[in-house]
């Protein structure tokens, strides 16, 4: 099969105005100013095929954000070639922009005062989307997410989880081909994550759409997502099987529990990572989690006791300390 | 005096922090001179038709742009600033942390923002009343001289009180930024003296909104139109509107206190 | 075309909808901008009182016709300012608007518009109180009433394309609130907005015919004021068609530049 996503060598660097403190550079700075070049996206290339999940992955300011805007046409790459469904996105002609969509976590669409509704009928004109098939999407995403209580309320009234799903349902109602989803879970609570994700490996699963995702919730990916792609200062450092990528390079478990006495000797269990008050995290080799937590269980008056997998940040800080060893 | 003394160190905090915005400076120039420019057309261009109005003179009125140019340089610096951090504080709930320190919270509140370059205005407007005395021939005399000076006092008084009225009522209301944006329009009446409004918009400009004292009266006491009369009326306003001023803010204050335990 | 007339109506009925949750706001907004022609108002009739009951041709019951169809010429007058353009690249909405296949100042356009419908509504109780005070000398012919009509929109769409002009310079610089500062004190000279354009000397009327400002603000409310010969009536919306039409052409071409540079650079 063609690929849908295409991409070769891009790259995007920025120049900067460098500046040193003190008055004098900053006076010095006012005739002559040097610039420093920033790689943001520095050659990467991958291909993604029609109705592939693709987990994009990498720490704070990796790139990832910076390649979304490249893909959806809003940022013109400064080398290397991006295809998407045979469109230059640069270029953002209507009928690309028709088959994609972006949703950012941290950004909001939707009219603060009004009820959904109102904001979807906008989402109708502005994508021209014929009436009938308007209303037969709308109803089915608001079937799916369970939001047939709230469509009716001003947006403003929703909590955080709730206003993010209205605003999937509000990015997706033209049916796009495309889904570029930029940490869309950030802040949620565990439950509407999952909701979420559901939701989003439905439409998958629906309409065969094509979806690249950017999330710091490693339970987001795993959900949805087989291949990941990990970039880490511009550059591309895995490209591959989701399985292999944890298996490899996350070998503990972090587990956090509420203690009364929080005097214990905790050592015999695993690394105490940190102790705020009465609550412990700690760091356990992944094949022992399940044995020690059972025995935190059995010896020890533990609360709110939570097992999860390492930080994604840590997996990728794993992969970026082996790579750059390989790499030498 | 503990108090002055917090109140002293929060202005010098606010100085400090002004000179990290150099830049701001120069935009103030501007804008400054574009007011001024626009007020000497807009006077330019009554003077062109007439050699008075509603009594006064060219050069008088220039005064009074004078004053007007002044007090508006010290409300947007010293007054508005606080007040506009104040309605911010009580509408998010973060008032807390100013009644919780031991001064005087309405010293304190009232003293926590200066913003340094606005008073390119002030200076501006002392140097266009200058030029309006030397263009009236003034002679220094010592009554006019504390009677322009304690009128221009009254009149920030009075505008401060105002304005925390009004800002005192987000504790009930918590939209009142629109207000806010209200004054800003009306104060721009103080550019004209008073007495060539309408009966009904004189009143409301003198005791609903204390424009006429703020910029008329001072003008007035400059151009040897102060009456005793006016400077006691002033003096008994300012008192008044004090006294409510400072209930209204206790009140509020109690009721802020009362909600968010 | 159908699909942008759709557009059109379904983005002013959202505009109304949404500017409708905020009666008191938009009436305090609105209040708040009276003050200035009011003053304007009681100044230039004391003068005209003083020289006999003319200046410059008006009366003070014709001063009071110009000032109160000034305020609604006024809220025509409202777009999106640089301030804003600044605002909402800052906050990632341009970004947003460029996802959407229309183009975004289509929905600048229609925002306002749509505004606008709320912001009349809201101001004929107003000009109603002002009249009572006032004592406008007006008696427009249906005529008049027609051209004004359509001034009105004109003068929207070309304040939109000028202050869009300025706003475009954000995307270069975003140190340009003097220059934004000088433009509007050129406006206010250079419009009929401080004084009737009659009441200026004459080389600042003559001036005024060759920018934008008076076309987007004096004339109309000359077209309903003042007693404009039919001829001049024409001429003046002439001149705005030709505002739009060589408006739209320069936006258009400027605005490919500075999306180029907002792609090189920001997004």
């Amino acid at each position: 099969m063609p690929s849908v996503i295409s991409i070769s060598k891009l790259a995007k660097h920025y120049q900067v105005p460098e500046r040193e403190a003190g008055l004098k550079a900053a006076a010095k700075g006012l005739f002559k100013r040097t610039y420093k070049t920033v790689k943001a996206v520095d050659g990467i290339s991958f291909e993604i095929q029609p109705g592939e999940v693709v987990g994009f992955l990498g720490p704070n300011g990796a790139g990832k954000t910076t390649t979304l805007k490249m893909l959806s046409g809003l940022l013109h790459p400064t080398s290397g070639g991006a295809s998407v469904l045979d469109y230059e996105p640069a270029k953002r002609p209507h009928d690309y922009l028709r088959q994609i969509t972006l949703v950012m976590g941290n950004r909001n669409q939707l009219s603060w005062d009004l009820p959904a509704l109102d904001s979807f009928d906008l989402q109708r004109a502005i994508y021209g989307i014929p009436t009938e098939d308007f209303k037969r999407t709308r109803d089915e995403f608001i079937e799916l997410l369970d939001l047939k209580e709230l469509v009716q309320k001003p947006v403003r009234n929703l909590s955080l989880g709730e206003r993010m799903k209205m605003e999937i349902v509000g990015a997706l109602l033209h049916k796009p081909k495309i889904l570029f989803l930029d940490e869309p879970t950030l802040g949620l609570d565990v439950t509407m994550q999952k909701r979420i994700r559901t939701f989003v490996a439905e439409y998958n699963k629906r309409y065969g759409a094509t979806v690249l995702l950017t999330s710091h919730y490693m339970a987001d990916v795993e959900a949805l997502c087989k291949r990941v792609i990990v970039i880490h200062h511009g550059q591309l450092l895995f490209d591959g099987d989701l399985a292999a990528l944890v298996e490899k390079f996350s070998a503990f478990k972090t587990v956090g529990f509420t203690l009364d006495n929080p005097a214990t000797d905790l050592s015999q269990y695993g690394d105490v990572v940190s102790i705020d008050g009465s609550r412990v995290t700690m760091r356990v080799p992944k094949e022992k989690a399940s044995a020690v937590t059972s025995r935190l269980l059995n010896d020890l008056a533990v609360d709110d006791l939570t097992v999860e997998a390492a930080p994604i940040e840590d997996v990728i800080e794993s992969v970026f300390s082996v790579k750059k060893e390989a790499m030498e | 005096m503990q108090g002055f003394k917090l109140a002293f160190n929060y202005l010098r905090i606010g100085i400090m922090n002004e000179f990290q915005y150099r830049a701001n400076l120069y935009i103030q120039i501007l804008q400054t001179f574009i007011a001024l420019a626009t007020g000497l057309i807009g006077l330019n261009l009554v003077f062109n038709q007439v050699t008075e109005l509603g009594g006064w003179n060219k050069a008088e009125l220039l005064a009074v742009m004078g004053v007007f140019t002044v007090t508006g340089g010290f409300i947007r610096a010293a007054i508005q600033p606080n007040m506009e951090r104040l309605m911010d504080e009580i509408r998010e709930g973060t008032l807390d942390y100013a009644l919780t320190k031991p001064a005087d919270a309405q010293l304190l509140v009232s003293v926590r923002e200066f913003r340094l370059w606005q008073m390119v205005d002030v200076v501006t407007g002392v140097i266009v009343m200058i030029v309006a005395l030397s263009q009236l021939d003034w002679f220094v005399d010592f009554w006019s001289v504390l009677g322009f000076f304690s009128a221009l006092f009254l009149g920030a008084i009075m505008i401060y009180c105002f304005w925390l009225i009004i800002t005192s009522t987000a504790f009930w209301f918590v939209r009142v930024n629109e207000i806010a944006n209200l004054f800003e329009g009306l104060y721009a009446a103080g550019r004209w003296p008073v007495d060539i409004y309408p009966n009904w918009l004189r009143y409301g400009l003198t005791f609903l909104v204390p424009v006429a004292f703020a910029v008329t009266v001072p003008a007035q006491a400059l151009t040897g139109r102060l009456t005793l009369q006016t400077w006691f009326g002033a003096l008994a306003l300012t008192v008044t509107l004090f006294i409510v001023a400072r209930t209204v803010w206790k009140v509020g204050v109690k009721n802020y206190s009362g909600a968010s335990a | 075309m159908k699909r942008y007339f759709d557009y059109y109506t379904s983005m002013m009925k959202f505009s109304v909808m949404e500017q409708w949750q905020y009666p008191v706001a938009n009436y305090f907004y609105m209040i708040g901008m009276l003050a200035e022609p009011v003053i304007y108002m009681v100044v230039w009739s004391a003068v005209a009182n003083q020289q006999g009951g003319t200046v410059g041709g008006y009366t003070p019951g014709s001063l009071a016709a110009y000032y109160i169809v000034w305020t609604l010429v006024r809220q025509m007058n409202i777009a999106f300012t640089p301030y804003g353009w600044e605002w909402r690249i800052r906050q990632g909405r341009l970004s947003m608007s460029l996802l959407r296949p229309i183009h975004p100042l289509h929905e600048d356009v229609a925002f306002f518009a749509g505004w606008k419908v709320v912001m009349i509504i809201l101001w004929i109780p107003l000009a109603l109180a002002l009249s009572l005070i006032f004592k406008p000398d007006l008696h427009p012919t249906l005529l008049e009433g027609v051209v004004f009509f359509v001034a009105i929109w004109m003068a929207y769409l070309i304040r939109t394309i000028t202050l869009s002009l300025l706003g475009m310079v954000t995307f270069w610089t975003t140190r340009v609130s003097a220059l934004f500062e000088l433009y509007f004190a050129a406006e206010l000279i250079l419009s009929g907005r401080l004084v009737p354009l009659s009441l200026m000397p004459e080389a600042v009327q003559k001036a005024a015919w060759f920018f934008p400002f008076r076309w987007a603000f004096g004339y109309p409310i000359e077209v309903l004021v003042g007693n404009m010969p039919t001829n001049d009536l024409f001429i003046g919306l002439g001149m705005q068609f030709a505002w739009v039409f060589f408006g739209v052409v320069v936006v258009s071409q400027i605005w490919k530049v500075a999306i180029r540079r907002f792609s090189a650079v920001g997004g």
